[in-house]
């Protein structure tokens, strides 16, 4: 055994060069697999911005119009009102191609259905409730089609347009023409974070606006029942609980019920609150109610963790002044553990507010979110969608156009997440108490 | 009396009873806090709780109780004929929307309270007066229908009047009763106290009647399920294929095609996440550094933060025509595998990357708890790192490794959005991963989202489905939580 | 350099200085070792001596904070030298530590882990043989030898930390470390375990760290005080015990810090 020979520390023999060798490889598998998590992480976060920016904004064609009192009269006169403010614009965009040397002359159907379609409402409007405008020069800003604005931002070259109902090569000459003159632009597209969910064939006019209220008002609902229910669990857990069958029954319970798959809660909310309670169908309040007992068992969790957190010698010092368990619990223990406990809420929130599968069960389909609700108890019982299921609402949609609202949408979603999940950490840094 | 001003009127009598409970023990002191068995508060929270609980407590038992009452009685005034319970639950969904109608005419004045009682089908055309205040109504309205209508609408405001009166009293009579109650002697503190306990233990039992509810809500369908197609056909059915039509009968409602195809996608994630996810454990738990550490953890963690929608998304768009571009037709490989966006590989893929922070911060806490001895012991002998964590560390950590693995695919199974968006649609017995298949998620979606109604076999089908779901996971998480439990107990 | 080796010493420390961050534990620390005799390190509580014993196998490498300056020499090697593989290192310098702490494997391969890795043995048979005969070495052979599959865990605490030895012994190592290796064990386990380190004494130098001071005179034939990171003296366990030089080992001694 021992007749091995005396060798030097100083020489490495070729095992160890081959162990270390394994040595660098196990390591390196280690860097590999943390590179892959990160580079997924990349890529996920790059495709969510590159798809998703370009919700946010349009692009507006700057239309002049001078529109007189004959003109209005003999509109408001016509069958098609809307179509007739439309044909307005004609003469002055042919006005503009002529003072920029262009020899092309466009007609009614060019501005009516290719170039800003659908228009002639906003500009009717503008007249009703602007009547002084009237014989002045007023310039519109209109939103684009979706062909001319892709033109526009280069996704569509012209060798792939072919002449369609929505776009014609000839269009482009006028198109560049705009262009040259600074009349189409890109600008900040305010109707997608306040508008409302749209018709399947109206990519562009559609918001996340009602469906962030519906995911607001849930949330809502989560908080005022989830953080009171799920403090008093924890704190009868955590402080009082005998140690007994039916304790032990519900903590099993509990971090059971936290692996329970999303979707079954959505089946229950289904048959017990819709089939069975009649709440009404598509209301943020029963989607509050599913997510809240989606989330006890979570914040259950990290509050039991908060408060074992807090030291026993705190308990003894008050038991020892003469307090009852139940003021030692309420005025010692319950606040040290505060912060801790809003973190785990908070974080609990976030997750609430991502989920879809339980919502989609109970009928709060993206569809549903075409208006803002009329006031509190509107908000709380009217049909309503929110964020994640106005997302998959897109997402399934045939118009592709609605894809890249569902990554704006996905957007706003994640700013929200990133806000809470930072308050949460602040709150942390804040209050965090090493004992 | 609306709810909002019953709980307005409720709060009010709480806080007088606060505010007189509270003025009467120390009056009954004469004045000297001293000379009570509890601070002064607590009595007016005795007074004010008293009459608060036990009328929320009729309040909510009335408000579960009233319409089941009212629609048994409306129930029984349909005469005509009803085929089956999802008829009938058809003609009920317009009961109630008849009545809420009437109350809204009457409301707008289009009717006057006594006239929407007593109008019959013979002198009136209903549907034309609601569709005037804005209650649209499917079909035309029966005499049945307009007779239970009107009874469950006077049976609703008779109902909220004696609930609202009741409700009242108890509030008013049980502060009196604390009110009565107290004196300098009275324990008010300890009562107070036995009251927040009771409070207490309520709210850790909504654990239980989550799983109650659950339980009861699955089985009670899952029966009605299993009275229109054979719980034999479902379990061993090798079809998935319902009809659109709705009760055509000609579906063929097989598991077996979704099981599969959600286990085999469960198998795929797993296949990329326990390799990735466990590796990135291992060196950050013993390899890196406190700074690598304080960078990657958290950066790993933001991937489980994502909701699961933005993965779904991920998968549909950008990982399926990724991959139909390399396995596709006209790929880089030249292979022609994949024909769809949506497939096997697509779904598991996504899944693994999201799942790749659960098993990896699982295995981390679990590796953590090896003890530092043991790792001594074997660095000692004159092990290297990677020896003693093959060799040591690992198996020493296995079991609860395993248990961490089996969390994870239990959630890879339950897992809905990635596979409702990337998976496909149609339930197939396949092993080519790059074939679209169908989970029992997605189908629990699609056949709940649907127009079918509730009660055709189409739509009950989930509710077997979710069953299945539930025990899996739930056979998968009971025993995992076991095996984690138990090696956690080992080294404490 | 060279007079080092002319001493019978197995071990020579010169100048080590160790610190942890800006802890500074180890101070200027010179001792020679002898080869087969039992060596004592002594001293109150957070006096260094642990940290001096881990210095000696290079396993204060795995604490980030930890610095080591100065040259500890094995057989006129500098371990700390840039091209010494610790992994090659503790293969000569086998250590024992405080808690037993037996793998989660069976008996036989808690005892065969060591030559598996460093390739002692070309097969089987002389594993077995290996094994065999360090529990023998180690005392444990007969209360074990019926139970080898067993794990290692299932063992009282005495046999574990005597299974502990066994392993460290199966790698045939130079110089065996042992940190309080009784500190867990009942009167009658540290008996065995002190009569064990009395025959070890014949193949391997050992150096033992121990609190307690009876232990040191009844195993060691020299002895070493540290006091705050000082090594205070270094001789004969008997003159030591008996006759210390310097007053802050007497007191220690008889009782009066520490």
């Amino acid at each position: 055994m021992t007749d091995t020979p005396k060798t030097s520390l100083l020489t490495v023999d070729a095992r160890t060069r081959k162990r270390n060798a394994a040595e660098k490889r196990f390591k390196a598998y280690g860097i590999v697999a943390i590179a892959i998590g990160l580079l997924f992480l990349v890529v996920l976060l790059t495709s969510i911005l590159r798809s998703g920016l370009p919700a946010f904004t349009t692009t507006v064609v700057a239309l002049e119009a001078t529109i007189t009192q004959e003109d209005v009269d003999a509109a408001e006169g016509q069958l098609l009102k809307t179509a007739a403010y439309e044909a307005l614009l004609v003469a002055k965009v042919n006005e503009f191609l002529v003072e920029r040397g262009s020899t092309i002359e466009v007609d009614e159907d060019f501005i009516t259905d290719r170039l800003v379609p659908k228009t002639g409402a906003t500009i009717r409007e503008f007249y009703k409730e602007n009547p002084d405008q009237i014989g002045q020069t007023v310039t519109f800003d209109l939103p684009a089609s979706t062909r001319i604005s892709r033109y526009f931002e280069g996704d569509l070259l012209r060798e792939d347009v072919t002449d369609s109902r929505f776009l014609e090569v000839a269009d482009l000459d006028v198109v560049d023409v705009m262009i040259d003159a600074g009349l189409i632009t890109t600008a900040f597209d305010w109707n997608f974070i306040t508008g409302t969910d749209t018709a399947v064939d109206n990519p562009g006019g559609a918001g996340i606006g009602a469906s962030v209220i519906g995911s607001f008002f849930m949330m809502i609902v989560v908080l005022l029942l989830a953080l009171p229910i799920g403090v008093a669990a924890s704190i009868y857990l955590e402080e009082f609980a005998p140690k007994n069958r039916l304790t032990d029954l519900i903590e099993v319970n509990i971090s059971n019920l936290a692996a329970v798959p999303s979707i079954v809660f959505g089946i229950l909310g289904l048959a017990v609150f819709i089939q069975f309670a009649h709440l009404p169908q598509s209301a943020p309040l029963v989607g509050g109610l599913v997510l809240t007992l989606m989330t006890l068992p979570t914040i259950i969790i990290s509050t039991r963790a908060s408060l074992k957190s807090v030291p026993p010698s705190i308990r003894d010092a008050a038991l020892g002044v003469g307090a009852s368990k139940m003021q030692a619990v309420f005025h010692h223990v319950l606040p040290l553990a505060m912060p801790g406990i809003l973190t785990g809420t908070i974080i609990g929130l976030a997750q609430a507010l991502g989920e879809t599968a339980p919502l989609l069960l109970i009928g709060m389909v993206g569809y549903v979110a075409r208006e803002y609700p009329d006031g509190i108890i509107s908000g709380f019982v009217d049909s309503n969608s929110a964020m994640p299921a106005q997302i998959y609402t897109w997402a399934a949609r045939a118009d592709t156009g609605f894809y890249e609202k569902a990554w704006g949408g996905i957007i706003v979603l994640l700013v929200f997440l990133l806000t809470m999940n930072l308050i949460a950490i602040l709150l942390r840094r804040r209050f965090e108490r090493r004992w | 009396m609306p709810i909002l001003t019953l709980l307005i009127a409720l709060a009010v009598i709480a806080v007088v009873g606060f505010v007189l409970g509270r003025r009467r023990a120390l009056a009954s002191a004469s004045g000297d806090s001293r000379k009570l068995h509890s601070l002064p508060s607590y009595y007016g929270y005795n007074a004010a709780l008293t009459g608060l609980v036990p009328a929320l407590l009729v309040l909510a038992v009335w408000s579960v109780a009233q319409p089941m009452v009212l629609e048994n009685r409306a129930q029984s005034l349909i005469t005509q004929e009803v085929a089956d319970d999802g008829a009938m639950n058809l003609i009920m969904a317009d009961v109630r929307r008849l009545a809420d109608g009437l109350s809204t005419a009457v409301a707008q004045g289009a009717l006057a309270p006594g006239e929407a009682a007593t109008l019959t089908t013979d002198s009136t055309d209903v549907r034309a007066i609601l569709a005037d205040v804005g209650v649209a109504l499917g079909s035309d309205v029966g005499p049945d229908t307009l007779q239970a209508a009107q009874a469950y609408r006077a049976g609703a405001l008779s109902g909220a009047l004696w609930k609202s009166a009741l409700v009242l009293l108890i509030a008013i009579a049980g502060t009196a009763f604390a009110l009565m109650k107290t004196n300098a002697a009275f324990r008010a503190r300890n009562t107070v106290e036995r009251g927040v306990m009771a409070v207490l233990i309520a709210a850790a039992s909504i654990a239980i009647l989550t799983t109650i509810g659950i339980v009861l809500s699955l089985i009670f369908n899952t029966v009605e399920f299993f009275k229109m197609y054979p719980a034999a056909d479902f379990f061993f059915g090798t079809v998935w294929q319902p009809s659109f039509s709705g009760r055509g009968g000609a579906s063929e409602l097989g598991l077996l095609p979704l099981l599969w195809g959600t286990l085999y996608i469960s198998f795929v994630a797993l296949l990329v996440a326990v390799p990735i996810g466990l590796f990135a454990a291992i060196y950050l738990s013993e390899y890196a550094g406190p700074r690598v550490r304080a960078f990657a953890k958290p950066l790993l963690e933001v991937l489980a933060g994502i909701p699961t929608i933005v993965y779904g998304l991920f998968a549909l768009l950008i990982v399926g025509p990724m991959l139909k571009d390399v396995f596709g037709a006209d790929g880089a490989l030249g292979v022609a595998w994949m024909t769809g966006d949506r497939a096997v590989i697509t779904a598991g893929l996504v899944m693994g990357i999201m799942l790749i922070p659960f098993v990896s911060s699982l295995s981390d806490d679990i590796i953590n708890a090896v003890p530092q001895a043991m790792r001594d012991g074997s660095l000692g002998l004159g092990a290297t790192p990677s020896e003693t964590i093959r060799q040591v560390v690992l198996p020493a950590a296995l079991p609860g490794i395993v248990g961490a693995i089996l969390l994870a695919a239990s959630r890879a199974i339950g897992e809905t959005m990635i596979v409702v968006l990337g998976a496909g649609a149609a339930g197939r017995l396949d092993l080519n991963p790059f074939e679209a298949m169908t989970t029992v998620t997605a189908k629990i979606v699609s056949q709940l989202t649907g127009d079918s109604d509730f009660s055709s076999p189409e739509a009950l089908v989930a509710f077997a489905l979710g069953m299945s779901l539930f025990v899996i996971t739930l056979g998968l998480n009971v025993f995992a939580l076991y095996i984690v439990r138990k090696y956690r107990e080992q080294y404490e | 350099m060279k007079e080092t080796n002319m001493t019978n010493a197995k071990i020579s420390a010169r100048a080590v200085q160790v610190y942890y961050g800006d802890n500074h534990a180890i101070k200027d620390v010179n001792v020679d070792i002898e080869d087969k005799t039992v060596t004592a390190f002594i001293g109150p509580s957070g006096c260094g001596k642990s940290t001096f014993l881990r210095t000696i196998n290079r396993m204060n490498d795995t604490i980030d904070i930890c610095r080591v300056e100065g040259d500890i020499l094995i057989d006129g090697e500098d371990i700390y030298d840039a091209k010494v593989d610790p992994v090659q290192l503790r293969a000569k310098v086998g250590m024992v530590f405080q808690k037993p702490n037996p793998f989660p494997k069976s008996i036989y391969d808690n005892v065969a882990y060591g030559p598996k890795i460093h390739g002692l043995a070309r097969n089987k048979a002389e594993l077995d043989q290996i094994v065999e005969s360090s529990l023998r070495k180690a005392a444990l052979w007969n209360e074990a030898k019926d139970r080898l599959n067993a794990p290692g865990t299932g063992l009282s605490g005495g046999q574990q930390q005597r299974l502990c030895i066994a392993r460290a012994i199966a790698t045939s190592p130079e110089v065996l470390l042992m940190d309080e290796p009784c500190s867990a064990l009942d009167p009658i386990a540290t008996a065995q375990v002190e009569e064990l380190i009395d025959e070890l004494r014949q193949s391997f130098s050992v150096v033992i760290v121990t609190h307690s001071m009876q232990q040191a005179a009844r195993v060691s034939q020299k002895t070493a005080f540290f006091h705050l990171g000082n090594l205070v003296e270094f001789g004969e366990t008997d003159k030591i015990f008996t006759n210390p030089e310097d007053p802050r080992t007497e007191s220690y001694i008889s009782g009066r810090i520490g």
